[in-house]
């Protein structure tokens, strides 16, 4: 059995995380990361966070939330045998064209490295894997259909498999984040979970707005 | 619930070399290099004029390259896919031309170039009624999804599985390659002292994976078996590899692991072998602290296709199961001075082998690893 033993959330106005019920707003990404290092959300420094895109930016911030929740503790130096999945729906589309667009804008004389870099749709996971020294699988995924619910019945089979104790599944936009911590239920401690397999009944809506209110339901 | 062993009975390519996995094999045995002058878009900003490219493809406004390449391969074994099929691509930049022609001119067709679109466009090629997904993990991104496909047999979630892995040389990749310092001015030269740098590779294939049960049912070839597989990250740093090796070893560990088999049975290895000093040396690291000082022979393609990209892992794949049914360790296409590091290990001619078990190991930006274990299949129908 597979247990979701924590979920963060964000949107542009608030965050939260479901199992501790906690739920907040917040004055904007700008002053987001900031706030996150004060209220110890980021237990370190997340090393070049202003020069992350949008996408790893909101994966991070809702991977810090959801291990918050799953009151797992994190260091940079000491590795945990943690997977991260990522779904979204536009992958990097937006990264890949301000990556091109400012190559064409240039005379196409020279690409910027740090702009090429985020043109590959697994790179949020992988600042995220850096920063809370992940080191698991890594995998960005496009489901055809009911994306959030194929994610986390994905990421479900490989710790199912025994591939991986625990994984964070992320799906990421610009405007809004969710993640959830799964992990075996040997390996959660005293606090509360939630089944998996209620988790992907709530989390098959259309918007997230709806989510959010079914998973709050659960928890 | 007993497991199910995942088996591949159908597999093609196109490559720099041409069409067809015997084009890629006998280009690489023959130790020349498919690396040329870039001729689609120019380069003369650029770190270098060359990649291997695949001959006679030309960009068109009509169809991307990717799609030049797969609509062939996809056409001829689309009879012989079943509709229950699954479908996953692996890709990194899949349909880049339309977000190219898009940010150019002014279009707006840039959403075009979303990998679910041509994930879409394979599924219709290919004749499958089912869902399909697109695995992108940088240069994992088509042995992680084998890696998927297999996991997906043995947990008997689906029992016929089509892996489709493509990427082609573009302007984007070839620019963004640059601005890192990343490619060699001239020619890949993986595993030598004087390596400068990888050089950019198209190519297009399929793999389509059945459990064996099926593919006795079916009366199907068996080609090879996906044993046993590992993915893991470093968790290090974006562009550069852990410089221990750590990630990596622990991925062939884990691979060994879940196909139930030790080092010694290992007969040969293909390498990532990009070509990059830090890659190249990360590798051998990460192979010593898994075989010791018992060197087994290790060989990179890539010296000879470039690098594929997101196609590198299933082209691989498919070369390692060549080396398993002829017996035969590819040379290192372009080694002419072996590093220290690679001695004894890797070598520029072919040798032969006799263990009917291979391990094939990919690394990636992002600090993704991946390794497999592939069998020599017991029954050919």
């Amino acid at each position: 059995m597979i247990a979701v033993t924590g979920i963060g959330w964000l949107t542009r106005k608030g965050y939260g995380c479901l199992i501790s019920k906690v739920n907040e707003t917040h004055e904007g990404f700008e002053t987001l990361y900031s706030y996150f290092k004060h209220k110890s959300y980021f237990s370190c420094p997340v090393k070049n966070f202003s020069r992350f895109d949008t996408i790893s930016k909101m994966t991070c911030f809702s991977a810090a939330l959801a291990l918050k929740d799953a009151s797992i503790s994190y260091s940079v130096k000491h590795k945990q045998d943690i997977g991260i999945f990522g779904a979204n729906e536009a992958g990097c589309l937006e990264s890949n064209m301000n990556y091109f667009q400012d190559y064409i804008e240039s005379g196409r004389i020279l690409a910027r490295g740090n702009l090429f870099i985020y043109t590959l749709p697994s790179i949020p996971m992988a600042e995220a894997s850096i920063h809370f020294g992940l080191s698991g699988p890594l995998l960005h995924l496009f489901f055809n259909e009911k994306r959030i619910p194929s994610l986390l019945s994905f990421a479900g089979k490989s710790i199912t498999e025994g591939e991986i104790p625990s994984i964070l599944a992320v799906s990421a936009e610009e405007n809004n984040a969710l993640c959830f911590v799964l992990q075996t239920e040997d390996a959660v401690s005293a606090g509360k979970s939630l089944s998996l397999e209620s988790v992907i009944v709530a989390a098959d809506k259309s918007n997230f707005s709806e989510i959010i209110t079914a998973l709050t339901g659960l928890a | 619930m007993t497991s199910l062993k995942a088996v591949s009975v159908a597999f093609d390519m196109v490559t720099p070399y041409g069409w067809g996995t015997d084009s890629c094999w006998e280009g690489l045995l023959s130790g020349t290099s498919a690396i040329r002058r870039i001729d689609r878009f120019s380069t003369c900003l650029m770190q270098t004029d060359n990649a291997a490219t695949v001959p006679y493809l030309k960009p068109s406004s009509d169809e991307s390259l990717v799609m030049q390449m797969l609509t062939p391969l996809l056409k001829k074994i689309a009879p012989e896919i079943p509709s229950d099929t699954f479908v996953i691509l692996a890709t990194t930049t899949g349909e880049i031309e339309f977000l190219q022609r898009s940010v150019i001119n002014m279009e707006h067709e840039a959403i075009k170039s979303r990998p679910d679109h041509l994930l879409n466009k394979i599924m219709l090629l290919a004749g499958t009624c089912d869902s399909g997904m697109v695995v992108s993990a940088a240069c994992v991104s088509s042995s992680a999804a084998v890696s998927r496909a297999a996991s997906m047999i043995r947990n008997k979630e689906r029992d016929s599985i089509l892996v489709v892995a493509c990427d082609s040389v573009s302007e984007f990749v070839t620019a963004g390659f640059s601005s890192l310092m990343a490619l060699d001015r001239h020619m890949a030269k993986p595993f030598d002292k004087n390596r400068r740098g990888l050089s950019l590779g198209e190519a297009a294939g399929f793999m389509l994976l059945m459990s064996e049960e099926r593919a006795v049912r079916e009366k199907r070839d068996m080609l090879g078996e996906i044993a046993g597989w590992g993915l893991t990250n470093d968790a290090n740093h974006i562009t550069g590899p852990s410089k221990d090796g750590s990630g990596l070893s622990n991925a062939v560990l884990n691979a060994m692991k879940s196909a139930g088999i030790s080092e010694n049975e290992i007969g040969c290895i293909s390498a990532h072998g990009t070509g990059t000093l830090y890659n190249d040396s990360m590798e051998m690291k990460a192979i010593k602290k898994v075989f010791g000082n018992n060197p087994v022979p290790v060989y990179s393609v890539k010296g000879g296709t470039g690098h594929t990209m997101g196609a590198a892992g299933l082209l691989e794949i498919i070369i390692g199961f060549e080396t398993l049914n002829k017996k035969t360790v590819p040379p290192t296409v372009n080694l002419s001075d072996t590093d220290r590091e690679a001695e004894g290990w890797v070598s520029s001619g072919q040798q032969s082998f006799e263990s009917p078990v291979t391990l094939s190991t990919n690394s990636g930006f992002g600090g993704v690893n991946s390794a497999l274990v592939l069998k020599k299949s017991e029954k050919i129908l």
